[in-house]
């Protein structure tokens, strides 16, 4: 720990010679390096990096260069408080943060109350925009975004009527759950089977075999990646054929995915909010950047989505400065086009300060994903009706 | 019922079949160290685990084919059962059931710790071409990883009553399962014994995990699964009773199978527990009593 204090000390002292007539401009941010979201942490801390880099070759933000305070929460809540407690004592005006849903609602509470502008960059749950608070801003989407997409996709399709629906029993899976029961009979379907599983199940057959014998025109899927593989494969080996198979982010959106379940997964539609493939301007750029940024280990969405909340920091800095009253305004007005997608924040639909973002819709595709939809960010077409 | 119902019910019988063979694997060895000396192994499952990770380990570093580790790992489950029993199980001398107990809990966190540190939390598994394979038997798919699984099981069952039946070290066996002392009078090695026996019990659990390996992902603390349910699988045949067991994990399979279609997923756990609760309520010595020939 000595070291390692030591170590950021002569590397500040070094910044601070080598630019001895520019400041720095400060931004912090909290995420879990260590404990049990450590993965997502280091996603995070790869998306801050490359974004860090492309702001300051750009030559910072209003002439100065940005300097990144990162605080470790080590995933647990009461830490992630004090590390904004510090963040906020050393005067940055706005941190992004944190990964995990649970973490991210008492800070969100935490930054209203000291009135400092939290930018959320990857949690999910939906209570934390809706309804929200003036300092909340939201770069990533909420959860429903991904069932909503996908119900749009299959409505466009055409021709099927009736759906089961598989999902972990835990807070996203039983989430997804909701917000398909819910969408799902406006997009004309009937619902014929909805069923949770505990995390870890190995034997989805019994399931798989009733919904063969129900026969329904789509089956979805939203569960973690050892469970994914294993859907995969059992639904391959019971012969369920439905028109169309979909997992809903998480486990089916991973490459892990992909080499696990190998040709079983073939023309599943994944839903996601970030693909090196979208039609953005520089997204494979960003891809090819955040790999090498994580030496090598293959990018999560996680890395885009905060690439943009630095981008999204620094252009609200730039426009508001460095006081977070003015940066709050100037959240408030952002419009940017980044390799995440468009980033603005709006007030919508009961949300506050909610980024829309486009929920895409990919189909793997002789092993790859590749974005078939919206219209705007899509490569390929969708194959469907499924060759057999 | 119509015709796609009946096919479903066949389809699902047959799986629980298939999974419950595997069970019936597991409870084999584990039936078999409870029979010989009063031992229950709450490591079970930890082995289960080592023959997984043997394979995995095997088929990233040489790309061997999952069934081919069997070679391997047997060998290695049975070196490691007997060295444990040799070293540590038959150290506790007099305060066996109790001491026997802790011992074998503490191995298995041992194990499964060492897996953890060695391969990391994250579930792996290995990708084989023909891991989805299934074949068509009157419009019920049978998944052909699963079928090599039921095969195998049977397969080393039939080896085990060959040794324990048709040779001396089996009679060795039986004799110490049927009186220790009096089989040590005759001449018999019984702590050799006893080690070849837990090396065979580890070595049982070993081979379940390769032949679970194309169908599932390890973890480290897969086992915990599993040492339950041997344990439900060796209570519902009767404890140290080998065809008990056999019967059991296929009741088992079946029960779990049939209840997560019918009634619900969630409690498919639950399902071989009310079917164990039942079994000791009205049959206590288990479903083959206690007074069917021990090994």
């Amino acid at each position: 720990m000595r070291a390692v204090q030591t170590a950021s000390l002569l590397v500040a002292l070094a910044t601070l010679t080598a630019a001895s007539a520019q400041s720095t401009v400060k931004v912090g941010a909290v995420t879990s390096l260590s404990g049990r979201f450590a993965t997502f942490g280091q996603m995070q801390r790869a998306g801050f990096q490359v974004a860090l880099d492309e702001i300051n070759a750009r030559g910072g933000v209003n002439g100065s260069k940005l300097e990144l305070l990162l605080e470790d929460d080590a995933s647990d809540t009461n830490k992630a408080l004090n590390a904004a407690e510090r963040l906020v004592n050393a005067g940055v005006p706005v941190v992004i943060g944190a990964y995990s849903s649970g973490i991210t609602k008492p800070l969100s509470q935490y930054m209203a109350r000291v009135k400092v502008p939290l930018l959320v960059a990857t949690a999910v749950d939906e209570t934390i925009t809706k309804p929200g608070n003036a300092y909340t801003f939201r770069v990533n989407n909420q959860s429903s975004i991904y069932t909503r997409s996908l119900i749009e996709q299959l409505r466009k399709m055409g021709g099927m009527r009736t759906a089961v629906i598989l999902t972990s029993n835990d807070a996203f899976g039983k989430s997804v759950l909701s917000d398909a029961k819910k969408l799902l009979p406006g997009g004309g379907f009937t619902v014929l089977s909805q069923d949770t599983y505990d995390k870890g199940l190995a034997d989805f057959r019994p399931l798989l075999n009733r919904y063969k014998s129900q026969n329904p025109d789509v089956v979805i899927f939203a569960s973690y990646e050892e469970d994914a593989v294993a859907l995969a494969k059992q639904v391959k080996e019971v012969g369920l054929a439905p028109r169309v198979i979909a997992g809903i982010a998480t486990g089916f959106a991973l490459p892990e995915f992909l080499r696990g379940a190998g040709a079983a997964a073939e023309n599943y539609l994944v839903t996601m909010v970030w693909n090196p493939d979208v039609k953005y301007p520089g997204a494979q750029n960003l891809y090819t950047r955040l790999k090498k940024a994580l030496n090598g280990e293959e990018p999560s969405q996680h890395a885009a989505q905060s690439y943009a909340a630095m981008l999204a920091a620094a252009d609200a800095i730039r426009r508001g400065g460095t006081d977070p009253e003015g940066v709050r305004a100037a959240l408030a007005q952002t419009k940017l086009n980044t390799a995440f997608g468009p980033v603005s924040f709006r007030t919508y639909g009961g949300y506050q300060n909610q980024n829309s973002v486009v929920g895409l819709v990919t189909q793997i595709q002789k092993g790859q994903f590749v974005t078939v939809a919206p219209a705007t960010a899509a490569r390929g077409k969708v194959v469907f009706p499924k060759p057999r | 019922m119509d015709q796609a119902a009946v096919t479903a019910l066949l389809q699902t019988l047959a799986q629980g079949l298939l999974t419950g063979g595997l069970y019936a694997l597991i409870g084999t060895g584990l039936s078999l160290i409870f029979g010989v000396m009063r031992v229950i192994n709450f490591a079970h499952g930890d082995f289960l685990a080592i023959g997984m990770f043997i394979t995995l380990a095997l088929f990233r570093a040489f790309n061997l084919d999952p069934y081919l580790s069997l070679l391997v790992a047997a060998p290695v489950g049975f070196a490691l059962g007997f060295v444990i029993q040799r070293f540590v199980l038959a150290r506790l001398g007099d305060r066996l059931s109790e001491g026997s107990m802790l011992a074998t809990l503490g191995i298995g966190l041992i194990v499964s710790n060492t897996l953890l540190l060695t391969f990391g939390a994250q579930p792996q598994n290995i990708n084989v071409p023909y891991a989805t394979n299934t074949f068509q038997l009157g419009g019920v798919q049978v998944s052909i990883p699963l079928l090599i699984a039921g095969l195998g099981t049977a397969l080393a069952i039939a080896g085990l009553n060959l040794l324990l039946y048709r040779t001396e070290l089996g009679r060795a066996i039986r004799a110490t399962a049927q009186n220790p002392l009096g089989a040590e009078l005759q001449g018999v090695k019984t702590t050799n014994i006893q080690a070849i026996v837990f090396g065979l019990g580890v070595a049982f659990a070993a081979i379940a995990g390769v032949l679970l390996m194309p169908l599932l992902y390890a973890f480290p603390t897969v086992g915990e699964n599993y040492t339950t349910k041997a344990f439900i699988v060796t209570v519902l045949g009767g404890l140290g009773n080998l065809p008990g067991a056999i019967a059991g994990g296929l009741v088992l399979g079946v029960v779990e199978s049939l209840g997560a279609f019918y009634i619900s997923n969630n409690y498919r756990d639950a399902y071989g527990l009310v079917a164990f609760l039942l079994v000791l309520l009205l049959r206590p010595e288990g479903l083959f009593g206690r007074t069917v020939k021990r090994v």
